[in-house]
């Protein structure tokens, strides 16, 4: 009888190690194929702009192909850290990465990416870049925004760009935070959904509320919500697990959603990494509900949710990144606060089932957000 | 080897060598076996598994930095392995480790940050042991579940891990949460100087607290009274019962201070790296145990090669992305596969020849048998 305890022992051992890191596993096997192909591609994309641009310029930039000569003047070479989470994860880190790429394209840069995975090793990630003289290092992530300031303390002639963090103890002359007023993105996402609602019901599937931007977005959902129908009973949940699980948890996501739905909501907004694709990709399967996703345009991101995803509240991640990375190489850096643009995404395939009167409400309410006649309460 | 050899070793089964030989074969093969199959997963992903496995050497002991940093990471470790090791060997198998790590590192930094005016020796000592007894106090919880309801401890540390999480969480964002400087993160404010836990050189104090813990642990097993009672409970709660020792007492003493040893890890993670507490800094460190515990066979003295070992994977993980391209779960992937080989030891046994190794059994008391 011990043995089947111990095996029993084991077998728990192995669930909770597959349920710890769930999603890490997908990636061994996935990962190294898709980041294969990624290097193989730079040096080969890198060639064009040399060869075609490289005459106007007064002098040719030098390709690199591997990151030995980073210190050259003529080597441009952009790093990134991922925050805890993956390159792949059709979020942030992604989005941040393809403004990184498009930099590899359009400058001729080289570029590496490395993930993190315990959020103690943020400053030795950006030094593994820093002390092959990297010219700009980009790191993801509203968490890593102390260790982004450490490390340009310590390499004031390196620009560091930080996505979702915010600069507010004051500037740092080579670091710049991108930053998304997300609450406007919500407001849209919340007016899109409200509008959609037939139960009077809509919900929002969230990570953690540990992190203001998803905070951002929720409020600025219900705030939107309320702004068309005041009445609107709204569903939000955060996820109650801490950071380290908030965004990798799609089975949570996908119970929540469930559990929403099953109270009447037929509207799920899904911000949260791959908790919100989770609850996305549950809303799928179910007649008649309508999705919302986040951050980047998920119709391309998560096809799985291509039956209910109506639209994306987006962060314009990827442009704000490669502006930056433009701006650095233009020698003009800001230092400080970067407000990127947000937005919905296109409708794609439910451009036609979406009725005009909606899409002109919409566009009043961005034009008022920009313009400040609409506020989303959020903030102050 | 061959049988010849082996006949030889069982032979001289009285020599300490042989004893040694037969306690390490496995874990040895099953980390061998786990960086083989490893490697080959990375000749199938299209990655240069020398060149992946010398940079991850390379992050972990390539300079002494970079020793530091395996050392640094270590630390946690040993002590989550010897907080797991422990209650093994009463037959608990204490899968809350991480919840009380979660209360040491929070409680800790609460006493680094909230006690001023104490000389840095003190303050430091004080925060340790202050974070510890909170690990403690925490486990305490499932031992007299346990002592007094036959409630299965699997089940009660799970649930209570999470129990930790959110409580944590809710400190770090709310009553002790960090205001200085316009601070919106969940975290609490930074420790005094007075109460961190220096790294000389690169190498950090921790550490070799954690040896003196794993010496400590040792010599509380094999030669107290106290040890030999946790270990006879481990073996046959019935028979303890009947050679008089208090069954209950012990398993609640048993899970106490396991609870300490994983609370001492998280305090020396706050006073000696994070610096503050802050919730994910100190993810999947007391789930880390469990496998740290089975690789170092439960003994005190394999603990520490084994978290060596795994420190050195976490530690290196980094430069082997940098320098060679490949995804960073391999190195999941591989302690998943040590963890596999280590306990399903029979496929080990068959590939190595080795004999079982007669002691040393972990053994786990069943449903409700108190």
């Amino acid at each position: 009888m011990k043995k089947f305890y111990v095996l029993f022992a084991v077998l728990a051992i192995v669930a909770l190690a597959l349920s710890a890191c769930g999603p890490a596993e997908a990636p061994a096997t996935e990962a190294p194929a898709e980041a294969a192909p990624a290097a193989e591609e730079a040096p080969a994309v890198e060639e064009a702009p040399a060869a075609t641009e490289a005459p106007a310029e007064e002098e040719a930039p030098v390709v690199a192909t591997d990151d030995d000569n980073c210190a050259d003047e003529a080597v441009l070479c952009v790093g990134l850290v991922t925050d805890v989470g993956e390159i792949d994860d059709k979020s942030f880190n992604q989005s941040a990465w393809e403004g990184v790429q498009q930099a590899a394209d359009e400058y001729g840069a080289f570029t590496k990416y490395v993930e993190t995975k315990d959020a103690k090793d943020y400053a030795s990630n950006i030094a593994l870049f820093a002390e092959k003289d990297y010219d700009i290092i980009v790191t993801v992530g509203f968490a890593m925004g102390d260790a982004t300031i450490a490390a340009a303390g310590e390499y004031p002639e390196i620009d560091f760009i930080g996505v979702d963090q915010g600069q507010w103890g004051g500037e740092v002359a080579n670091v710049a935070g991108l930053i998304f007023p997300e609450d406007k993105a919500g407001f849209l996402a919340g007016a899109l959904a409200a509008q959609l609602s037939e139960t009077g019901t809509i919900a929002a599937v969230l990570g953690t509320d540990l992190v203001p931007p998803v905070v951002a977005f929720k409020e600025g959902y219900e705030a939107g919500a309320r702004y068309i129908n005041p009445d609107i009973n709204l569903i939000s949940t955060y996820h109650p697990g801490g950071m380290d699980v908030a965004f990798v948890d799609p089975e949570w996501g996908a119970t929540t959603a469930k559990q929403a739905i099953d109270q009447g909501a037929d509207v799920v907004f899904g911000a949260g990494g791959k908790t919100g694709n989770g609850a996305l990709i549950e809303v799928a399967s179910s007649d008649g509900v309508y999705c919302i996703g986040v951050d980047s345009d998920q119709w391309e991101t998560v096809p799985e949710a291509h039956p209910c995803l109506v639209s994306s509240a987006m962060k314009l991640i990827t442009p704000g990144v490669f502006d930056l990375i433009t701006a650095s190489v233009n020698g003009e850096f800001p230092a400080g606060n970067y407000f990127g643009a947000t937005g919905l995404a296109p409708f794609h395939d439910f451009d036609s089932a979406i009725p005009q009167e909606v899409k002109d409400k919409l566009n009043e309410i961005d034009a008022g957000l920009q313009d400040g006649s609409i506020t989303t309460g959020y903030g102050g | 080897m061959d049988d010849q050899a082996e006949k030889e070793m069982s032979t001289s089964s009285g020599s300490w060598l042989g004893r040694l030989w037969r306690t390490i074969a496995v874990p040895l093969a099953a980390v061998l076996l786990a960086m083989l199959i490893g490697a080959i997963l990375l000749a199938i992903s299209g990655a240069d598994p020398i060149k992946a496995y010398s940079a991850l050497f390379d992050g972990a002991f390539g300079s002494m930095k970079a020793f530091g940093r395996t050392l640094a990471k270590a630390t946690p470790l040993i002590f989550s392995g010897l907080a797991v090791a422990f209650a093994f060997k009463a037959g608990l198998f204490n899968i809350g480790a991480q919840g009380q790590l979660l209360f040491g590192a929070l409680v800790s930094a609460v006493a680094g940050f909230m006690i001023h005016g104490l000389p840095p020796f003190l303050h430091a000592t004080l925060a340790l042991l202050i974070g510890a007894s909170a690990g403690a106090l925490y486990a305490a919880i499932p031992g007299a579940l346990k002592a007094y309801t036959g409630a299965h401890e699997v089940i009660t540390t799970i649930m209570l891990n999470y129990v930790a999480i959110n409580i944590t969480d809710y400190f770090a964002d709310g009553p002790f949460k960090d205001t200085t400087g316009g601070n919106i993160v969940a975290r609490t404010p930074e420790i005094l100087d007075s109460a961190r836990i220096p790294t000389i050189g690169n190498i950090p104090l921790g550490f070799v607290l954690a040896v003196l813990a794993a010496v400590v642990v040792w010599w509380l097993l094999w030669h107290t009274t106290l040890g030999f009672e946790i270990r006879t409970v481990g073996l046959s709660p019935h028979a303890a019962k009947y050679a008089g020792m208090k069954v209950a007492f012990t398993v609640i003493l048993t899970m106490v201070i396991s609870g300490f040893l994983a609370g001492a890890g998280g305090a020396i993670e706050t006073q000696g790296i994070v610096g503050r507490y802050q919730p994910g800094f100190n993810a999947g460190l007391g789930f880390d145990g469990i496998t740290i515990a089975l690789l170092g066979k439960t003994h005190p003295f394999g603990i520490i090669p084994a978290a060596l070992l795994i420190g050195a994977m976490k530690a290196g993980a980094s430069t082997m992305q940098f320098d060679a391209g490949v995804a960073k779960e391999i190195t999941d992937v591989i302690q998943a596969l040590m963890l596999f080989f280590v306990t399903a030891d029979m496929i080990v046994r068959k590939l190595i020849h080795a004999r079982d190794d007669g002691g040393e059994k972990i053994t786990l008391s069943g449903w409700g048998q108190q």
